[in-house]
């Protein structure tokens, strides 16, 4: 068996190019059961997300060719689009190649953002929409599996995951850094935005606690409140609310700053020097950098932000390096995983050959033993075969446990012993 | 016992070396492999220590062989307690190369029963040991609150420069290593405490003086006073954060003199 593989991505295709060839999950089971029939593709998988659209499938090795050509027949007529609409855009994979490429996606080592953790289930999810379509078989089951089992070990074994990379995102990064842990911490949101808002949902899902909101107009500080649980506040009274928040995200518009040396300074001694962190995303800033000067006081502006998240990125794009040695080692194993599905196959063919070599025999030995009546042939015939049964039965069934157990060394030894070779 | 302190020596290095892979590698397997390495090796060094005070017949903590090696158990117990309180791997790859290095002077340093001054006086009463212990075990919450103070400023400094290295992303959080330092200062105060008074029974008990102003008695007693300053610094909450952490970093420097520095000087206290 093969694996083939036919898709786009955000690096091969426009985004409206991707949208019309995207699969919703309905159409994801429908095409699948099309996409199947058993002859040349055996097994079909899609993940088909907002920058990808894959389709692997299971083919035998003589049948690849034909099985990536009946994938893009697929596609056309499926999404009813013309082959040369999308021609151009499209990779073809094969075997280790296809491999690798899954193996890639599924790590989030082929990501806009390398390593950002939803594209793991985004295959998860395919994988359960083509086992509901029933689609995927034998291979592809050992295939998918042995991805997540490569995305869990690119996860744990590198940094590819560890820093953030996107501003929102380190407002949790530093909070953690800072307190260990974000629960029982507060959040103080001065303005809004859809950066800052983000920012504090951020916050709220790793654990913060207790969301002040101060916004100019009452009724933007009142929809965010109940949106986050929060209490809404007056810009005016921020003095008496400084010294509450942990964690303070400023963005507004105001031409000078909100939280001034003073304010600060006031609210530490408040907060009897316990460490507080801001984040200011505004541009002019907000947030006085001054106090970054303070004792246990932290001030990030949007530039220290970008600086971060960029080096972060480096720091994640060195890591992908060592992440790529672990695909490779792991395309090397799946290979020989599948080379020991093939082994069904070869065990019924076994039977019969050994079947056959009896059978020849009698042939060869007829004339010596005189005429018999076609009873006593008959006799003669089952007394070989049941023997030749009898003695390969036991062997032929220990093959078969460790071929379904997927037992590569036992397969390989069986493979040797047997002279199996393909 | 030599050969006993060999073995614990190897389990220590081998610790130290994945403690300090998981470290660089942030390997979950690496840290296990330090964890079970060093549980060995602190039995095997608790055993040494009882066969030594079986065989010698003194308490196994008077020459500079037993302190050393008496310093290093008491550090690695120590690590063990952080690490079950807190759980903070990074530790392990600052504080058990240290306790290597201790263990391996203890094992190359030759047998030194022979020096003027016998151990045998001064097992005859228990407070000479509880004294020796306790000073001990408060050197080695001290070493702690040093790491932990010097992890604070190390991210402290990261987070006001906006700079971070590989080691900012390994280190535990300010809050955890805050929290290290206090504790591990305020238990490191209560052993010195005690430890002084039981030296000062002691030698009240033994000729009449409690203090004779030996300069290993004045440095205990500065270093004392230090981290009672730190103590109440921290719970009044003025000096939380940088300053206490460098009052940490500052009062270790300290204890090394009273250590290593008063047996330069001489005085009374030339043994341990």
């Amino acid at each position: 068996m093969s694996i083939v593989l036919v898709g786009v991505n955000h690096k091969t295709a426009p985004v409206e190019m991707r949208e019309l060839l995207a699969f919703s999950e309905e159409a994801c089971t429908e095409g699948l059961r099309l996409l199947v029939d058993g002859e040349v593709v055996r097994e079909g998988l899609i993940v088909s997300t907002c920058n990808r659209v894959e389709v692997v499938a299971a083919t035998t090795t003589e049948k690849m060719q034909e099985g990536t050509e009946r994938i893009s027949d697929f596609l056309s007529v499926s999404r009813n689009l013309p082959r040369d609409f999308f021609y151009d855009h499209v990779y073809n994979r094969t075997e280790e190649d296809a491999v690798r490429h899954l193996f890639r996606v599924t790590s989030s080592l082929d990501s806009m953002v390398v390593g950002e953790p939803q594209v793991l289930g985004q295959v998860r999810r395919a994988y359960s929409l083509a086992l509901e379509a029933g689609t995927a078989g034998r291979v592809l089951n050992r295939l998918v599996h042995h991805a997540f089992h490569v995305a869990k070990r690119v996860r744990t074994e590198t940094g590819i995951a560890a820093n953030a990379v996107s501003i929102s995102y380190m407002a949790v990064e530093l909070g953690k850094k800072i307190f260990n842990t974000l629960k029982g911490h507060s959040v103080l949101l001065i303005g809004g935005g859809e950066m800052a808002e983000l920012s504090a949902r951020h916050l709220i899902n790793a654990g913060a606690e207790g969301v002040l909101i101060a916004n100019r107009t009452v009724e933007t500080a009142e929809r965010l409140a109940a949106e986050f649980n929060g209490t809404a506040i007056s810009l005016n009274d921020l003095p008496d609310y400084l010294a509450e928040a942990d964690i303070v995200i400023c963005s507004t518009g105001a031409e000078d700053y909100v939280v001034t040396e003073a304010l600060a300074r006031k609210a530490l001694e408040e907060r009897r020097n316990r460490p507080a962190f801001f984040i200011d995303i505004s541009v002019p800033r907000n947030v006085d950098p001054a106090i970054g000067e303070l004792p246990n006081m932290f001030v990030f502006d949007i530039d220290d932000l970008e600086a971060v998240v960029t080096s972060n990125i480096r720091e994640r794009e060195k890591e992908a390096e060592r992440a790529e040695l672990i695909v490779e080692s792991e395309i090397m194993q799946f290979q020989q995983a599948l080379r020991a599905l093939d082994f069904g196959p070869t065990i019924g063919a076994l039977r019969q050959k050994l079947q056959d070599i009896a059978r020849l025999e009698l042939a060869r030995q007829k004339n010596r033993l005189g005429q018999l009546t076609p009873e006593q042939e008959r006799a003669v015939e089952a007394l070989l075969l049941s023997t030749v049964n009898k003695i390969s039965h036991p062997v032929l069934s220990q093959m078969r446990r460790s071929y379904e157990a997927s037992d590569i060394e036992t397969i390989q030894a069986w493979r040797d012993i047997f002279g199996l070779e393909e | 016992m030599r050969s006993l302190l060999l073995a614990v020596l190897a389990a220590y290095i081998v610790a130290a070396i994945h403690a300090i892979l998981a470290f660089v590698n942030k390997r979950k397997a690496l840290h296990r492999i330090s964890l079970w390495s060093l549980a060995a090796g602190f039995a095997l060094h608790t055993a040494a220590l009882l066969a030594d005070w079986i065989i010698d017949g003194h308490y196994p903590l008077f020459y500079r062989r037993e302190t050393l090696s008496f310093l290093a158990w008491t550090l690695a117990a120590t690590y063990g307690l952080v690490l079950f309180r807190y759980g903070t791997q990074a530790l392990g790859a600052f504080i058990l190369p240290p306790i290597s290095v201790l263990v391996f002077i203890a094992a190359i340093i030759q047998s030194d029963s022979n020096t003027a001054v016998s151990a045998s006086g001064f097992s005859t009463t228990w407070l000479f040991p509880v004294h020796t212990t306790l000073v001990i075990f408060a050197y080695a919450a001290f070493f702690v609150v040093f790491l932990a103070s010097s992890m604070y400023l190390f991210q402290e400094r990261a987070l006001k420069l906006k700079t971070f290295g590989a080691a900012f992303h390994r280190l535990p959080s300010l809050t955890t290593v805050n929290e290290i330092a206090t504790s591990a200062a305020a238990i490191g105060l209560t052993m010195l405490t005690v430890g002084i008074a039981t030296g000062m029974m002691w030698s009240a008990s033994r000729d009449g003086h409690i203090w004779r102003n030996d300069p290993k008695e004045i440095f205990a007693a500065l270093t004392w006073l230090l981290y009672l300053l730190l103590i109440i610094y921290r719970s009044t909450a003025g000096w939380r954060g940088r300053r206490a952490a460098w009052l940490g970093v500052a009062g270790f420097a300290l204890v090394l003199c009273t250590f290593f520095g008063a047996r330069l000087m001489g005085g009374y206290h030339v043994f341990g």
